[in-house]
């Protein structure tokens, strides 16, 4: 007489690896797409920065008059508001989800969450200023 | 705090090995290079609200100990932006490959591949700095 189980037997090669959820967009949800996205555009741009600045042009050779020189091409200050519109918010919600590893309370999160936004927005407020403002020769 | 010190000493204690130290590696690399950067963004801002300060700032830069400390940043920079690719590979074109060997597998590649980009920079950024500080090769 034939037996049918009720259940095939499942053995853990048969369950599949990847599950697929859709997800409604909420805040972290967008955070974290937008990690990626900046990681992506962060790879050639901030690469390409200090390839030249660090290696090729080097620290000793910097000055005042270099970032002058510098900024004088459109190009290089669209180049910098990117780096500094990406890289700083990138690095700053890394920050964000690292500290939110160590403090799981709502309370504390919601401190540093307000505390690491205002420090962003002030600095990039700042970088923001001094690119488009450019260098200042001294009076 | 509790979830702190349990976070920190589970670090020290945990033998996750590769994976583990890759994840330790991301996290150390992107806070190192947040930390840099928010000092960079503020010390490039002076070139416009402060100008008669750039050339102090950058003199900092110029120092021994920053320029090891650079050699470090770009380290970091590499090997972030490496395993950054190596995660989002994974997790997008090769999701089944999710597992413990190719993570062994593919973290010592990270590795390498940071190191094969980082060792020519670092080589003439270190050439520059025993030229510039140590008066070394005719500087």
């Amino acid at each position: 007489m034939e037996t049918v189980s009720p259940q095939p037997p499942v053995s853990a090669r048969e369950i599949p690896p990847v599950r697929r959820a859709n997800i409604r967009a909420n805040y972290e949800n967008i955070a974290w797409r937008w990690m990626r996205y900046s990681a992506f555009l962060l790879i050639p741009l901030a690469w390409i920065h200090v390839i030249i600045q660090d290696v090729l042009v080097g620290v000793h050779a910097i000055d005042i008059d270099y970032v002058a020189m510098r900024w004088a091409t459109l190009g290089w200050r669209v180049y910098d508001i990117l780096l500094l519109a990406f890289a700083f918010a990138h690095g700053m919600n890394g920050l964000r989800q690292v500290l939110d590893d160590y403090f799981p309370s709502d309370r504390a999160r919601r401190i540093f969450g307000w505390a690491l936004f205002l420090i962003w927005f002030l600095v990039t407020l700042i970088g923001a200023v001094a690119i488009i403002g450019g260098v200042r020769s001294e009076a | 705090m509790a979830t702190l010190k349990t976070s920190l000493t589970g670090y020290a204690l945990y033998k996750g090995r590769e994976g583990q130290w890759t994840f330790l590696l991301h996290r150390i690399t992107g806070l190192g290079t947040l930390l840099f950067l928010g000092v960079h963004i503020l010390d490039t801002s002076t070139v416009y609200f402060f100008p008669q300060l750039y050339d102090d700032a950058i003199g900092i830069y110029r120092s021994t100990l920053f320029g090891i400390g650079e050699l470090a940043l770009i380290f970091c920079l590499f090997y972030h932006g490496v395993n950054g690719l190596r995660i989002a590979f994974f997790d997008m074109f090769a999701p089944k490959a999710w597992r413990i060997p190719s993570e062994r597998t593919s973290a010592i590649w990270t590795i390498v591949i940071s190191l094969i980009i980082w060792l020519p920079a670092a080589f003439i950024m270190g050439r520059n700095l025993l030229i510039h500080n140590f008066g070394l090769f005719g500087g």
